[in-house]
């Protein structure tokens, strides 16, 4: 079994949904990057969501944009990356995904970057502007290397469509709790019970849920939903951007994701 | 070849909430483009509202100081609100409505493709939002009143370079949160499948009657056809009558800025260094990018020139060496301004002005009995702001 594997079996037999934190690789800078990461670990996180950063990330809102251009500016580049990325994996071995834009594998080269990620200890893929029909040289690089597909599902993918991502994924299906790009502005719309039925009729695979879920009563929500997941992104990276110092940041973001991971237990 | 693909450019690359609307465009536009009730609609509405035909007209003065080939300016300036953007924007309002939707957004740069779709959403009786780098808005803030008059809402986009790319950015983000009722009227041939070709289709019609026109006016096809080169839907437009005419040279024309071997310019296929095919807003095509992948912020006098990427299908003809990808400077660009507003009594855009630098220097290369065809896309009203920081005189 690889990771993935494990995590959603030992959750499902705690009765528990995976907390899936999202921070952008290198914000706001290289080394509180790393530890916020750990951070994340230490408060329970069970899947990393990890943002390679992309100066122009049309699927993302201006709170991961900012973050992004932060860890730029900070120096987050392949190479740092990826050194990055094996530090936290010698520290954990719960699942990494990353999340990222095309024209960075594009730049990197597709085998290299798919061999430098799963080295470095990644367990799957969502490129967030590559739909399943022009994902096959990519597939082809991962299912070489072991790296797991992850895709989108919406409340506007209609059934056939539904069908044949569900086919592509290997990891988790990703569903958007509403429309537009990632960010806190909103709470999980209603459709969401009705897109986790439609996958769930076609495929047996975990749902994590993610877009816009920005406090533990929603992480509750998604959870009653019979989401296997649950994805908070633009709200944990908001307190980066709010905090002056990091004295008291680390702490702060494993107590936050603490709170959060207690949203996942069906039990209480 | 694979579907949306110019060789190995183009393709859908898009998010995935984006993808059913692609879908549901492609879909419509088929049907729509096979009704003749609606391409009847838009043909009455190109001669009647537009002004289509746009002229061909002999430039005598500016053949005659340069001492060259006989040069002609297809007159897209003509077009109704300025330039030829509104033959693409009319279009995809029109097709808008026959989905359904009731809402337009688009990018724009210079503002000319921005007020075109503010124009059209007027025209139809819909609601508007135009997405526009700050930059953008205070170099070209006639266009914003233009916008505003025709009661379109123009929204500043203050990230990144602030310009056309981050404009485009905000437009895609609306657009994956309002599919539903709106429309995104993207200005050029860029973008996912099946906008490329899409805007190719509606601006193909600038060919079409230059073609039948040179033909009338002098019994010939042109040595030459130049027209400036931003995502391209102005150059792929006349372009795309004359691909099959072998013998007739194609010229793009890129912002040049300062000189483009530093950074401050927007030449994709001219071959600088930082240019290297890749996938930005859509589609797989050359874009400016630094050493790690990351889109690089562009420079040009003229802001509807002023973007990091390139219409897929023009990385193809480049590639197929089918048409010459040169550039102009922004000084370059400024000299053919002045010449056409000096020569003919037309204040170009500074878009179309690079068009004109190029032919500066190209016509004195050929012979009186050859032709040049430059296609003016638009007029200058709008860049006179510009103009005047340039020389260094305020109005």
């Amino acid at each position: 079994m690889n990771r993935y594997q494990k995590t959603f079996q030992l959750l499902k037999e705690r009765n528990e949904a995976a907390f899936i934190p999202f921070t952008v690789a290198g914000d706001p800078d290289l080394d509180r990057s790393e530890a916020i990461l750990k951070a994340y670990i230490d408060g329970g996180a069970d899947i990393l969501e990890i943002g390679y950063p992309f100066s122009d990330p049309v699927a993302d809102g201006p709170v991961n944009q900012r973050a992004a251009i932060r860890a730029i500016n900070a120096g987050l580049k392949p190479d740092t990356f990826f050194s990055l990325i094996s530090k936290v994996r010698n520290y954990s071995e719960i699942p990494f995904g990353l999340l990222l834009y095309a024209n960075i594998i594009e730049h990197v080269g597709v085998e290299i970057f798919c061999r430098k990620a799963a080295d470095a200890g990644i367990d799957s893929l969502l490129v967030a502007d590559l739909p399943p029909e022009e994902s096959d040289t990519l597939a082809k690089a991962m299912k070489d290397t072991g790296l797991g597909r992850v895709f989108i599902i919406s409340e506007l993918t209609p059934p056939e469509r539904t069908s044949i991502i569900c086919k592509h994924v290997d990891s988790f299906i990703y569903v958007v709790s509403r429309l537009g790009a990632t960010g806190t502005n909103s709470a999980p719309s209603d459709s969401i019970k009705e897109t986790i039925t439609k996958i769930k009729s076609v495929s047996n695979k975990p749902c994590a849920v993610g877009f816009g879920i920005s406090t533990p009563e929603h992480v509750r929500q998604i959870t009653a939903t019979g989401a296997e997941g649950v994805i908070v992104g633009s709200a944990l990276v908001s307190l980066i951007e709010q905090s002056k110092d990091n004295t008291d940041l680390i702490n702060k973001m494993k107590q936050t994701v603490k709170a959060y991971k207690d949203g996942t237990r069906k039990t209480q | 070849m694979k579907k949306g693909y110019f060789g190995k450019f183009g393709g859908m690359f898009a998010p995935e909430t984006l993808m059913p609307a692609l879908e549901e465009v492609e879909r419509a536009f088929k049907a729509f483009t096979n009704d003749t009730s609606c391409m009847q609609h838009y043909a009455s509405l190109l001669k009647e509202y537009n002004g289509r035909p746009t002229p061909l007209y002999f430039a005598s003065r500016l053949t005659e100081s340069l001492g060259g080939a006989k040069i002609y300016l297809k007159r897209e300036d003509l077009n109704h609100t300025g330039a030829h953007k509104i033959t693409n924007a009319l279009g995809q309002a029109l097709l808008a409505r026959y989905m359904g939707k009731t809402r337009l957004i688009a990018e724009t740069g210079a503002g000319q493709h921005g007020v075109a779709t503010a124009t059209a959403a007027a025209l139809l009786g819909m609601e508007c939002k135009i997405y526009m780098g700050t930059v953008d808005i205070a170099r070209q803030r006639s266009n914003v009143f233009r916008m505003n008059l025709l009661g379109a809402k123009v929204v500043p986009v203050d990230s990144g370079g602030k310009t056309l790319k981050d404009a485009v950015n905000e437009a895609m983000r609306d657009w994956t949160k309002t599919v539903r009722n709106t429309h995104y009227v993207f200005g050029s041939a860029l973008g996912p499948y099946p906008f490329p070709t899409m805007v190719r289709t509606f601006q193909s019609i600038i060919g079409k009657e230059t073609r039948q026109q040179i033909l009338e006016k002098t019994g010939s096809l042109p040595h030459e056809v130049i027209a400036c080169v931003g995502g391209g839907s102005n150059a792929i437009g006349i372009f795309s009558a004359f691909i099959e005419d072998k013998d007739v040279i194609l010229t793009g024309v890129e912002a040049g800025g300062h000189g483009i071997d530093g950074k401050k310019h927007a030449a994709r296929l001219c071959k600088s260094k930082h240019s290297r095919p890749g996938i930005l807003h859509g589609s797989y095509s050359y874009v400016l990018q630094d050493e790690n992948g990351q889109i690089a912020d562009t420079h040009s006098i003229s802001a509807g020139l002023d973007y990091s990427g390139i219409g897929p299908e023009h990385s193809y003809l480049s590639g197929i060496k089918r048409v010459n990808y040169t550039y102009a400077t922004d000084e370059e660009a400024i000299r053919g301004f002045t010449a056409l507003c000096e020569l003919e009594g037309i204040i170009p855009a500074l878009e179309s002005s690079h068009a004109v630098a190029y032919t500066l220097k190209r016509s004195p290369q050929l012979a009186k009995n050859q032709t040049i065809i430059i296609n003016l896309s638009g007029r200058g009203d709008k860049d006179i702001f510009s103009v005047a920081d340039y020389l260094g005189k305020s109005i």
